[in-house]
């Protein structure tokens, strides 16, 4: 069974909903959810004081009418489906390693940060280290696909090294910084030094963005790859289209990388 | 049982177990990538001598291909998943990564995984370039590019196999070798449209069929003397006195059911040609039954029974 949390009114601290996930509430009553302790502000709350709980849909969590300040919304998500009809908070679908996360409204900082497998969908703006490493870790997102349909903040992709994150809108400056890894598409464009640092890892990207030092321009060429991905990657199909021919910068060649920006 | 004047014997093909696999070639023009599936399935008539068999299952029109060029499936078959292992990076690595402008897809999703650029991105000494993608299905998937003097040469990490069958063949008796050639001709043409099958020796046809041992003892196969139209009267002979020429077609398949439909189409082809033709009977090459443990028994598959 699965589980609707309705917001009874708007948070006054932050709530960490880490681990709360479709499996971890597998074979728990309404009841039993309402008791569960989280960390909110200074102090641990049980979650009936703050939300209505009721059953839902086998498999799903939903979380109605979101909140800036719920934070941690989908960390550990294995499989199943969260759902949030609004905002949430920061480090959204950390270190997520399958299902699916749905969040209708903006996310805050460090969102997918970690993220192994699974599928975020964003209707809003993401905040600063979209995809990064989580707090005291090496290494960013390694797989999965995050869809941000808004814009992200600064650092998305930071040491990523596998998945795929589109951005439909802008991102923010220094993007894909020391990026080991995986593709980083955004159909808006991208902050100042963008790139510093990249080891591997492919941003796809409309126009030649504001690059960081140490990127080699290797001339215009007829990739095969980008047809391939048009059509085995459906989350790139509108964003690459008919496209056959990219501009393929190389870089961080100052610290011998050899990622790559493909304008199309 | 006679049809249309030909004799279908009371006989049947002895077939084997291989392991095979399917690659998708595609190319920037469909000459291209039919180039490369005939190179790489050159010198893959019998694992005999070749260590596979292999050959053009069909043609892929752009918009099934991976890419949206232009693509030719080929089948390769080997006795073992080891020796597939072996043949197919290799092949890979010399007659596709060399053809122009192609790139090399997995044809098969399923079964234990024979390795494609897993094995040959080496080839691109440090420049190589993995991409890995989950799929409309979900499953992520791994290809890699390599940089190459035309571009960059596109592949899949690996590919899937099947549990496939080798050997599957008719036997075409008539009474003169143009005779035979224009029936095995036609039985070819009819049989390389069926799906999941290949014809593997040249042309699809095969004139030197063998049969099992020799009377030299380093070799394990030796001319089938009993088709032999010239040993008639000398060797046992299975050809009666009007049959002047006779060509076998060999067939190789992802499965039983395959198989047993291209000798199907292949039997009616030839038999179209008819007595009027020239063609005298349809046989099929066998063991007495001992050997391999796919029996095509020709009667059952054109619905005369036994």
């Amino acid at each position: 069974m699965s589980m609707v949390l309705r917001l009874k009114t708007p948070l006054a601290a932050r709530l960490d909903l880490g681990g709360l996930t479709p499996s971890a509430l597998a074979g728990k009553a309404p009841g039993e959810v309402e008791a569960i302790e989280r960390p909110h502000g200074g102090r641990l709350v049980a979650l009936g004081e703050l939300f209505a709980v009721r059953a839902g849909g086998e498999g799903r969590l939903v979380i109605e009418a979101g909140d800036a300040r719920l934070d941690g919304v989908g960390a550990g998500l294995d499989a199943g489906e969260i759902v949030v009809e609004g905002a949430v908070g920061a480090h959204a679908g950390r270190g997520m390693a399958g299902g699916l996360l749905r969040i209708a409204g903006d996310a805050g900082d460090e969102l997918a940060a970690g993220m192994t497998g699974g599928r975020i969908e964003l209707g809003g703006n993401a905040g600063a280290r979209l995809g990064a490493a989580p707090s005291g870790a090496r290494r960013g997102m390694a797989g999965g696909v995050v869809v941000i349909r808004g814009n992200a903040g600064a650092r998305a992709g930071e040491r990523q090294r596998g998945g795929l994150i589109l951005v439909e809108g802008a991102v923010g400056a220094e993007a894909a910084t020391d990026m080991i890894a995986g593709t980083l598409a955004v159909a808006g464009g991208f902050g100042a030094g963008a790139g510093r640092g990249m080891k591997r890892g492919t941003l796809i990207v409309r126009a030649v963005p504001a690059l960081a030092e140490g990127f080699a321009d290797t001339g215009t060429h007829d990739l095969v790859a980008l047809r391939l991905m048009a059509r085995r990657v459906p989350d790139l199909a509108a964003l690459i289209g008919t496209a056959v021919r990219a501009r393929r910068l190389v870089g961080d060649r100052l610290q011998g990388g050899l990622g790559e920006v493909l304008v199309l | 049982m006679i049809i249309n004047g030909v004799e279908i014997r009371d006989s049947f093909a002895e077939a084997f177990p291989m392991v095979g696999t399917r690659l998708i070639i595609t190319a920037d023009t469909p000459d291209w990538a039919m180039t490369a599936a005939r190179v790489t399935t050159g010198f893959a008539t019998s694992v005999i001598g070749c260590g596979c068999e292999a050959g053009v299952e069909r043609v892929i029109a752009p918009e099934d291909t991976p890419d949206g060029r232009p693509g030719v499936a080929i089948l390769i078959f080997a006795m073992d998943f080891k020796g597939l292992k072996t043949v197919v990076p290799l092949r890979l690595g010399q007659c596709i990564l060399t053809c122009p402008t192609t790139a090399c897809y997995a044809g098969v999703e399923g079964g234990k995984r024979v390795p494609l650029a897993k094995t040959i991105r080496y080839f691109a000494d440090g420049y190589q370039i993995s991409k890995k993608f989950a799929g409309a299905d979900g499953r992520a998937e791994r290809f890699w590019r390599l940089p190459v003097m035309d571009g960059e040469f596109v592949c899949d990490e690996d590919t899937g196999s099947v549990e496939g069958v080798g050997g599957g063949n008719i036997l075409i008796l008539a009474r003169s070798r143009p005779q035979a050639l224009y029936a095995a001709e036609q039985a070819v043409k009819a049989m390389s449209a069926v799906e999941g099958v290949i014809l593997p020796f040249p042309g699809g046809v095969v004139r030197s069929g063998s049969k099992v041992g020799s009377k030299y003892k380093a070799l394990f196969a030796s001319s089938n003397d009993a088709y032999c139209p010239t040993l008639r009267g000398v060797a046992a002979s299975a050809l009666p006195d009007e049959v002047g020429s006779v060509m076998e077609i060999v067939i190789d398949g992802v499965s039983f059911d395959a198989v047993a439909a291209a000798t199907k189409v292949g039997i009616e082809a030839v038999c179209a040609v008819g007595g009027a033709g020239g063609v005298v009977a349809i046989d099929a090459g066998n063991y007495g039954g001992n050997l391999g443990p796919f029996h095509f028994k020709l009667r059952d598959i054109m619905g005369g029974g036994a």
